[in-house]
């Protein structure tokens, strides 16, 4: 049967059973404590702030990567599963209270925003790779901003070719009311991110629309603006995915840092009250 | 601090000889030795005379009894002339145990230097120490061929697993290993004590090319020496006895398929559909013929093909050591039928291989097989395209290896496109284990979500090197990486544009200030660049052990079993 299993599929069933492990582990050790006179909390909330400092520690990771350290990928499956654990350890700490006093309510939330991104980035960096090589060319995101240049230019030159061959208007009023605003900057950033193509599949129909008003000569000038308005969809859409996939660890590295800092002024707190 | 002025000579060719001991006098007494003395010197240009040659690209080697002077499965990069004396050549494979022979392990950064590389890279792309170059040309760093120095056999009796032939004076050797690109094929040792003329392989090719007499010397050195070695190592071979084996040999015929340089054909046809460049590949046996003789590959790449509709459905590939026909043969042998050949075999560039006729197949080889060993029976195959078992390639995935002939590789960078974030941490980890330079790009061929990255493959068969006038780029001995001496790389541009993958950057170097180098004439100095497979690195290749999300690997294109088993994770 194990046979039949992918790797993937392997490894996720075995870090599962890891993970599952550890938290019956944890649960026994608590309920250890709960029995004698020692306090669960200092345990809870040490293990929890023991395992963020773990989780941290990826990052440092990132920036050896020629120091014998097991692979990044290995430090992955470490972190996303390590992760869940801190979760559930979480909610033994707080015991799914909700906090009180302002530094409590800021240290919740802090904790709860760290491990939603945590989520999402995991989520969207298992869902945005395909969306990204399906869509369209796979480009380069520093050369994005280039390359829309680039086309913007193009379009224009298309547009100038159509006006003095065909004496037509027709495309050159189009670009001037909608498409010059269309190719200037990123657009449909929301569609992008929900992996909507409604805006440009609105604006290619509109573009056909104008077939009736157009001479056949210019029907062949709206066909290659067409095919430019598919290729900037496309330089949108990989500007706006492969830009959240990078810049969203600019979201969880730096609250995971201030998690930290707030963690460890509560434990002082705790322990100097307690 | 600066290191101003920041310009050198432009580097030539032979500045850094390959054995800076080597004079005039040596130089006179080799060519008195036949056959160096029957060369007709007027056929060799006054750029790249006979003295020259041996001047600036051999080195006279001194060996005492028992020194081991090649060893097994090394990568050469020179072949040897034996002047005086005799060696040995310790037949079979895995003759020697690797103890033995004293194989260590490439030299990696220590701990420290590794850490080092954290603050210590260059704030410049390309930087280069001035200071090293001139001292290497003062004390004229070399790539020396094998390094085995100091490495004795004792008790010979006990660590030989096989039987030993003998080359004596006037005989080359390792000359195969050194042309084609491939480890030597068996370890080679000093009977007594011996002087050698080791010749890298840059002026071996050019003594090749323009003295017949050395090309003849060497063709029929190997079927007297090394033909009988390398059937002995083909599966099914093995048992025949010495006299069989001889007897094998005298029939076997020596057959060349394309082109030694074949990536100059390959690069030029490379936008001809492949339906039409299939065709144009050399054809070595046809399917649906009778199968005359056991074909098996020597050196470079073959194409099996099948007929499917109107086209060829690419089946595999074959490399070094695969055979072509077998199952045909002992199928019509054991079961009296006359089934013809199943696929089509044809050369992908150059291709050299053996064939050993149908009748010694039949006399020598089949009956020492046993029943339960023979393959099993031809039958009327109806594959369908992209039909796949477990741990196969699937039709696809093989057309599109061979066709951009990525084949070749044996540590080619396969990225999963569904899996890769495009965060580029593979690349900074890369920039930071090359003083802050990228040495790939992350870009390249696709089939559906994979990638072929413009990484170095460190080719079987590394086309990069051949025209490569001072050996700067060459085979580390030990690992087989494909890597670049930028000491002495003189920045000709040749192996960037040989290699067929554009996996080669010529860069323009700078000093630590950032400036350019300059040479005489004020023109920036290039120098070669390129992944080295991190072969200096503790780690392996940074790339693939910075990469979070199990993207990326490194494959060898002959290990087809462990690629679809990647590709199917
Ligand atoms: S440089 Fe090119 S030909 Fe040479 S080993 Fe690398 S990929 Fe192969
Ligand atoms: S540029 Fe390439 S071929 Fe020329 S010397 Fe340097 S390594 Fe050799």
């Amino acid at each position: 049967m194990a046979s039949t299993l992918t790797f993937f599929s392997q490894r996720r069933l075995i870090n599962l059973g890891l993970l599952l492990s550890a938290v019956a582990a944890f649960w026994a050790l608590q309920e250890s404590y709960a029995n004698g006179i020692r306090s669960t909390g200092l345990l809870s909330g040490t293990a929890l702030f023991g395992t963020c400092l773990v989780l941290a520690l990826f990052n440092a990771r990132k920036k050896l990567p020629f120091i014998p350290l097991l692979k990044a990928s290995t430090w992955t499956q470490f972190h996303i599963y390590a992760g869940w654990f801190a979760v559930v350890v979480f909610f033994f700490h707080t015991g799914l209270r909700m906090p009180n006093g302002l530094f409590e309510i800021a240290l919740y939330s802090v904790f709860l925003a760290v491990a939603l991104s945590g989520v999402l980035g995991l989520i969207l960096s298992r869902i945005y790779p395909s969306r990204l090589r399906l869509y369209g060319e796979n480009l380069m995101y520093e050369r994005i901003p280039s390359l829309r240049q680039q086309l913007q230019a193009d379009v224009e030159k298309i547009i100038w070719k159509s006006v003095n061959e065909t004496k037509s208007f027709t495309l050159a009023r189009m670009y001037e009311s909608k498409l010059k605003a269309y190719f200037s900057a990123k657009k449909n950033t929301f569609h992008h991110l929900i992996g909507s193509e409604k805006p440009v599949n609105d604006l290619t129909e509109e573009l056909n629309q104008l077939q009736r008003y157009m001479v056949a000569a210019e029907r062949v000038f709206l066909a290659e603006v067409i095919e430019c308005v598919k290729a900037k969809d496309n330089l949108d859409m990989q500007a706006t995915c492969q830009g959240v996939l990078k810049y969203w660890l600019f979201i969880h590295i730096p609250l995971t840092f201030s998690l930290l800092l707030m963690g460890l002024l509560h434990g002082l707190m705790a322990l100097a009250f307690n | 601090m600066s290191e101003a002025p920041a310009t050198i000579s432009r580097p030539q060719r032979w500045d850094v000889p390959f054995e800076s001991a080597m004079g005039a006098v040596a130089v006179a007494r080799i060519l008195s030795i036949p056959p160096f003395s029957q060369i007709d010197a007027s056929r060799f240009p006054a750029s790249t005379s006979l003295p020259d040659i041996l001047l600036n690209d051999t080195g006279l080697r001194s060996f005492k009894k028992n020194q081991v002077i090649v060893r097994e499965g090394d990568y050469g990069n020179s072949a040897f002339f034996i002047i005086t004396g005799s060696v040995r050549v310790a037949l079979g494979k895995d003759a020697i145990p690797a103890e033995v022979l004293g194989r260590r392990q490439p030299e990696k950064k220590d701990f420290l230097s590794t850490l080092r590389q954290l603050w210590g890279n260059a704030r410049y792309p390309e930087v280069r120490s001035l200071r090293r170059y001139k001292e290497a040309k003062a004390g004229a760093e070399h790539e020396k061929g094998d390094d085995t120095t100091a490495i004795f056999l004792h008790d010979i009796p006990s660590v030989l697993k096989g039987g030993t032939a003998v080359l004596t004076a006037g005989m080359f050797f390792g000359e195969i290993a050194a042309l084609s690109r491939t480890p030597r094929t068996a370890t080679i040792f000093a009977e007594e004590d011996c002087e050698l003329l080791e010749i890298r392989w840059q002026g071996l090719r050019e003594l090749r090319l323009r003295a017949p007499e050395i090309k003849q010397f060497i063709d029929t050195n190997y079927r007297k020496y090394s033909l009988e070695n390398h059937l002995r190592e083909t599966k099914y071979f093995k048992d025949l006895s010495p006299a069989e084996l001889k007897e094998v040999a005298n029939q076997t015929r020596f057959e060349t398929y394309g082109s030694f340089d074949w990536h100059s054909n390959y690069k030029k046809n490379r936008d001809v559909a492949p339906e039409e460049r299939i065709k144009e590949e050399p054809l070595i046996a046809e399917e649906g013929q009778y199968a005359n003789g056991l074909v098996l590959i020597r050196a470079g790449f073959a194409r099996m093909s099948q007929k499917y509709n109107q086209g060829e459905r690419t089946a595999s590939y074959l490399s070094r050591g695969q055979m072509f026909g077998f199952d045909e043969i002992a199928h019509n042998w054991n079961t009296k039928d006359s089934a013809p050949l199943q696929y089509t075999l044809r050369a992908l560039g150059y291709v050299d291989v053996l064939v050993v006729p149908t009748s010694v197949v039949e006399q020598y080889i089949l009956p020492k097989i046993p029943q339960a060993s023979f393959p099993p029976p031809i039958v009327a195959q109806n594959k369908q395209i992209n039909d796949r078992r477990d741990g196969e390639l699937s039709t696809d995935v093989v057309e599109f290896l061979v066709d951009n002939r990525f084949i070749n590789g044996r540590a080619t960078m396969v990225m999963d496109l569904d899996r890769c974030t495009r965060c580029d941490d593979c690349i900074r980890a890369c920039a930071s284990a090359h003083d802050n330079n990228p040495r790939f790009v992350r870009h390249g061929h696709q089939i559906g979500r994979y990638m072929i990255a413009n990484a170095c493959m460190h080719c079987l068969d590394p086309v990069c090197m051949i025209g490569c006038p001072t050996g700067a780029i060459h085979r580390n001995a030990l690992g087989g990486q494909v890597v670049i001496n930028d000491t002495t790389c003189i920045g000709c541009s040749t192996c960037a544009n040989s290699c067929p993958y554009n996996n080669i950057q010529m860069v323009e170097i700078r000093n630590e200030l950032g400036e350019h180098i300059l040479d005489q004439e004020n023109r920036p100095v290039t120098k070669a660049a390129k992944c080295d497979l991190c072969v200096e690195q503790m780690t392996g290749p940074a790339c693939v052990n910075a990469c979070p999300h199990d993207a990326l690997t490194r494959v060898d294109m002959q290990d087809t079993q462990t690629f679809a088993k990647w590709l199917q994770r």
